[in-house]
């Protein structure tokens, strides 16, 4: 037990980041369901979305995130077919939707408000979109059923939207969006009207609803953690772009911007000047915050005596009272540094911990809080050191 | 019940195509012909001669010559010389405006402490409270005015109540006085005025006065700096609301004004259906347009900025 | 889904009210709104009473009390111009009310679901402007148009046509307000919740937007309605020999004093006026009753 909490603490704090750290995700061969190419939104002067490129593969789960008014949820309604682009195309299961009115593209959208019709029933609202297609009633009722089973409220059929609570009248939006089997499923913040409980129970639910039926979905959200547990690609969006787009991991573990490593989960961004680099030197990275150098393994290829950002999570930044050894018990030369314990955030199952530095930088650091009552960690005012793995840091030059 | 964090979808689909243009249509058409062009039709007699014995009473603004193969083009300003001349016009005018003005006032000083009252009573109280407020202008307006006539008679109620109280000894003239028009004026319009004072004074912040309070201010400093000044849209809304019809009044001073009580309203009826004066009555409706844009453009603003922000 | 909003924001001023009503509870505030009511009250009321009181008096002087009498009600009934009258002015106020609430509601859609076209802030301007118009302007520049127009094409002729055409001008603006203030409040998504489930625009408006302004348009029409069986300057100007509405022959009783029959008739219509009131009242609390049941029943059964 002992021998495994060591390694542990040596390794980082989260496990979940920690393990198959490097592993990338299993890339199937998929059809490409959407493309979207160059689309261009425009209000008069403002652009909602500017130049964006996008292809969504059969079966995913895609997530678009950003912040309110990044124009993730214009990128959706222009799919939806509710807004025209200024610009540029997009392809639907090889056919250009470009034109194509909302209520003849083969996709169906679950709104953030729901948008159930309040004078009809949970079984009238399904049947709905159905009954557009001029089905016979018998397959219709069949359908419905069908779908009242997959989001279980077989026992509310004849109830109207106002005697639902919000978790209810999420099923029933789903259904009413599943039933016409759509290409392609859009959610619209999926999430945005439940309260925050009831949110981390039916994020899971939903996409086990979602993948029973396989249908392709595209999300919009502003919740990164929701993105994540979803999604199994998402694109951060800022100012009408994308800034980078990929599994949730690789977003994590590889941003490739200051702007993607600081939007999902938090970051030290230390500022600082690449002294050299090269295949065998590795880089060499000075910050005027830290004591000492990093140094990194590989070399980044960037020229000498440029400006970079170098990003580090907070699990991966090691905290200890003596000073860091390496795997071989040796003190470390470089990628260390000392400073003071100035906060102890207590969070349960972790404690975040707010370290100055001599500079007067904060770093912020967490430890999993097994640590902390086994074994005497740092406390307020103690002196620490704090040591990274250089494969844990991220440089980043914009 | 949950926590509603999220926004309703307020950016309105707009209608595109062929749906458009049918539907813009039949009001837009309505309204011009039966709203707009008689308007122009106003503005055009109000430049016409008045002849007496014809049909219709005036003279055509173009004429034909057949000798010089000339369309003539004669616009007659007599009319509007005779408003300015004349000072029974400009008096009535006058008199409406003050009459309008001060009916007004009192409107807003009897509403206010009732939209008050019904704003901050119970809740299950307030609808019943609001549609008692209405309930009297459903029904006939005449009806209601007719109501004070057998009160202000010389042997009407209020006398007769006032003799048996022995506080007068012979009854007061009140009816075919200028008071009676401010009464019913005020009884007539006060629902208007309750109405839109009540949604603004129902909106109101209560935080904002807390933290007066909060910071030392004294009740009534509180009432005028800080409450009164929320309900600002509604004032000026209700007030715009009585003010503009009462302007134009013609039932209230011709039942309970005197003689002498020549509002603007009753003028205009006078010179179309007794004196026969087509293009004056044009003429005096005019004048009284362009008076009242003032009032108008400031009630539309209000509106319009009552919308927007509860659009937000 | 937005009246759940709503309430929401109501509930939540509720409490502010309520926490600020606590320091003041049953003093001098609740003194003053008491008396603040009662007068506004007496005011409005009481005129309206002593219609009615002095409807059931037997004198021909109507504000001398001489004995209990109902005779003024038959007088009122078996007078046939009066009959004629109010035949007029129901047939007017009924096909003005249902013409207004097709204009209107149209108007209504072109307001909040259409956006900049040419003469957009001219046909804003033009629906509502009857609304705040003194009633002499409109009456005169209706009349004006109608000799007009009778001088030119030979049509139409003073009379019940010419009242519905004002009418119907007149509270198409009321009816826009109304409609439009409930469009406003419609949750938008719910008409694209529609095209996007394949139900094309029509379709959409008469399922979905249709029996969502119902209520609106239901009390539009209601407004309409007493609107035009209230208006007298109007249909005065615009009114032939043979088209007297009940306003316009009550208004020459009236101008010739006071009249015990006049007081018959406005007890009646205060009777109508309340008894639908009252029906109405007790519609709507039901239906809140009902609403606050339902919302308990999903509060419930979460899930």
């Amino acid at each position: 037990m002992a021998e495994l909490l060591k390694d542990n603490e040596k390794v980082t704090g989260s496990e979940k980041t920690a393990v198959n750290k490097n592993r990338e995700p299993v890339k199937k061969v998929r059809r490409p369901l959407l493309e979207i190419k160059n689309i261009t939104k425009k209000y008069g002067e403002n652009v909602a979305v500017d130049n964006v490129d996008l292809t969504i593969y059969e079966g995913e789960i895609f997530a678009l995130l950003g912040s309110s008014g990044c124009g993730k949820s214009t990128l959706l309604r222009m799919i939806a077919g509710f807004e025209n682009p200024t610009s540029g195309s997009i392809i639907l299961d090889g056919e250009d939707i470009i034109g194509v009115p909302p209520y003849k593209r083969h996709l169906n959208m679950m709104f953030q408000s729901y948008a159930l019709f309040p004078h009809m029933t949970v079984a009238q609202n399904i049947a709905f979109g159905l009954k557009q297609e001029k089905l016979p009633k018998k397959v219709i009722e069949e359908r419905v059923n069908q779908m009242l089973k997959l989001v279980h409220m077989e026992e509310y059929v004849n109830r109207k939207p106002h005697q639902l609570s919000g978790g209810q009248r999420q099923r029933v939006a789903l259904a009413r969006s599943l039933a016409k089997q759509p290409k392609l499923l859009l959610l619209d913040e999926p999430m945005g009207a439940l309260d925050k409980k009831l949110r981390e129970q039916m994020r899971l639910e939903l996409v086990n609803i979602i993948e029973s039926v396989g249908v392709t979905c595209i999300m919009v959200t502003h919740d990164q953690e929701e993105a994540m547990t979803m999604a199994e690609r998402i694109a951060i969006m800022n100012r009408g772009e994308f800034i980078q787009v990929g599994s949730p991991r690789q977003i994590y573990e590889n941003p490739n911007c200051c702007f993607a490593a600081e939007f999902i989960g938090s970051v030290n961004m230390f500022e600082s000047t690449l002294v050299t680099s090269g295949p065998e030197v590795g880089s060499v990275i000075r910050c005027k915050d830290l004591e000492h150098d990093i140094h990194l393994d590989i070399d980044v290829d960037l020229d000498d005596g440029m400006e970079v950002t170098v990003a580090i999570r907070p699990e991966k930044i090691y905290l200890e009272k003596t000073s860091p050894v390496d795997e071989n018990g040796q003190p470390l030369k470089d990628n260390y540094t000392t400073g003071v314990v100035t906060e102890i955030a207590y969070m349960g199952d972790i404690s975040i911990y707010h370290v100055k530095l001599n500079s007067g930088k904060v770093v912020i650091s967490t430890l999993p809080n097994v640590d902390r009552f086994n074994k005497g960690l740092p406390t307020w005012d103690d002196k620490v050191f704090l040591s990274w793995d250089p494969e844990s840091c991220v440089t980043l030059t914009f | 019940m949950q926590n509603k964090t999220y926004k309703i979808n307020r950016r309105q689909k707009k209608l595109s195509g062929w749906h458009k243009y049918a539907v813009i249509a039949l009001p837009y058409l309505w309204m011009s012909l039966f709203f707009f062009v008689p308007f122009l039709i106003i503005l055009k007699i109000s430049f016409a001669e008045s002849i007496d014995d014809s049909v219709p009473p005036y003279t055509s603004l173009i004429s034909f010559d057949s000798e010089d193969l000339k369309l003539n083009f004669s616009a007659y300003l007599g009319n509007y010389a005779a408003i300015f001349d004349d000072s029974t016009y400009l008096y009535s005018y006058l008199k409406s405006i003050k009459i309008a003005f001060i009916s007004t006032l009192l409107c807003l000083l009897i509403g206010y402490p009732m939209a008050w009252a019904i704003a901050t009573s119970k809740s299950s109280l307030r609808n019943a409270l609001l549609m008692l407020v209405i309930m009297p202008s459903w029904t006939s307006f005449l009806i209601r005015i007719y109501a004070w006539m057998g009160i202000l008679k010389p042997e009407g109620y209020l006398n007769s109540f006032l003799q048996w109280l022995n506080i007068i000894d012979e009854p007061l003239q009140l009816l075919h006085t200028d008071l009676a028009v401010y009464i019913g004026i005020v009884y007539a319009y006060l629902p208007f005025m309750i109405l839109p004072l009540y949604t603004a004074i129902v909106r109101v912040d209560y935080t904002i006065i807390e933290a007066g309070y909060d910071l030392g201010c004294r009740p009534a400093k509180c009432f005028f700096k800080l409450f009164v000044p929320q309900t600002y849209s509604g004032i000026i809304a209700g007030s715009m609301l009585v003010f503009i019809p009462a302007v134009g009044e013609y039932i209230i001073p011709e039942l309970l004004g005197g003689p002498g009580a020549n509002l603007i309203g009753r003028t205009i009826w006078d010179e179309y259906f007794m004196t026969r004066d087509w293009p004056l009555a044009a003429a005096l409706a005019t004048i009284m347009l362009l008076i009242l844009v003032v009032p108008i453009v400031l009630f539309y603003k209000t509106q319009r900025k009552e919308i927007t922000q509860g659009a937000k | 889904m937005a009246e759940d909003v709503k309430e929401n924001n109501a509930a939540q001023a509720e409490t502010i009210v309520q926490t600020v009503r606590k320091y003041p509870r049953c003093t001098r505030s609740s003194i003053l709104k008491f008396v603040f009511l009662f007068f506004g009250f007496m005011f409005l009321y009481l005129p309206i009473a002593t219609l009615i009181v002095f409807s059931f008096n037997e004198s021909k002087l109507v504000t001398i009390w001489s004995g209990f009498s109902v005779k003024w009600y038959f007088e009122l009934l078996s007078d046939r111009q009066m009959i004629d009258a109010v035949l007029n002015s129901l047939i007017i106020a009924f096909s003005s009310a249902s013409m207004s609430v097709i204009i209107g509601t149209l108007a209504a859609i072109v307001l909040v679901k259409i956006g900049r076209f040419k003469g957009e802030s001219m046909f804003a301007l033009f629906i509502t402007a009857p609304m705040v118009l003194p009633d002499v302007i409109i009456g005169l520049s209706m009349l004006l148009l109608f000799v007009a127009m009778s001088n030119i094409i030979g049509w139409p002729e003073k009379g019940m046509v010419t009242i519905w055409i004002s009418m119907v001008t007149l509270t198409s603006a009321y009816v826009t307000v109304v409609v439009r203030s409930r469009m406003r409040e419609l949750d938008t998504s719910i008409e694209e919740a529609a095209l996007d489930l394949g139900a094309g625009p029509i379709k959409t408006f008469f399922t979905i937007i249709l029996p969502s302004i119902m209520p609106a348009i239901v009390s539009g029409w209601l407004l309409a309605f007493t609107l035009s069986m209230d208006d007298l300057v109007i249909t005065q100007f615009v009114a032939g020999p043979n088209s007297s509405t009940l306003p316009v022959l009550v208004f020459s009783k009236v101008r010739r004093g006071l009249n015990p029959e006049i007081n018959a008739l406005a007890t009646i219509i205060v009777f109508i006026v309340s008894v639908c009131t009252f029906v109405y009242w007790l519609s709507r609390v039901r239906a809140d009753r009902r609403r606050k049941r339902d919302m308990q029943l999903a509060l419930n059964r979460k899930g």
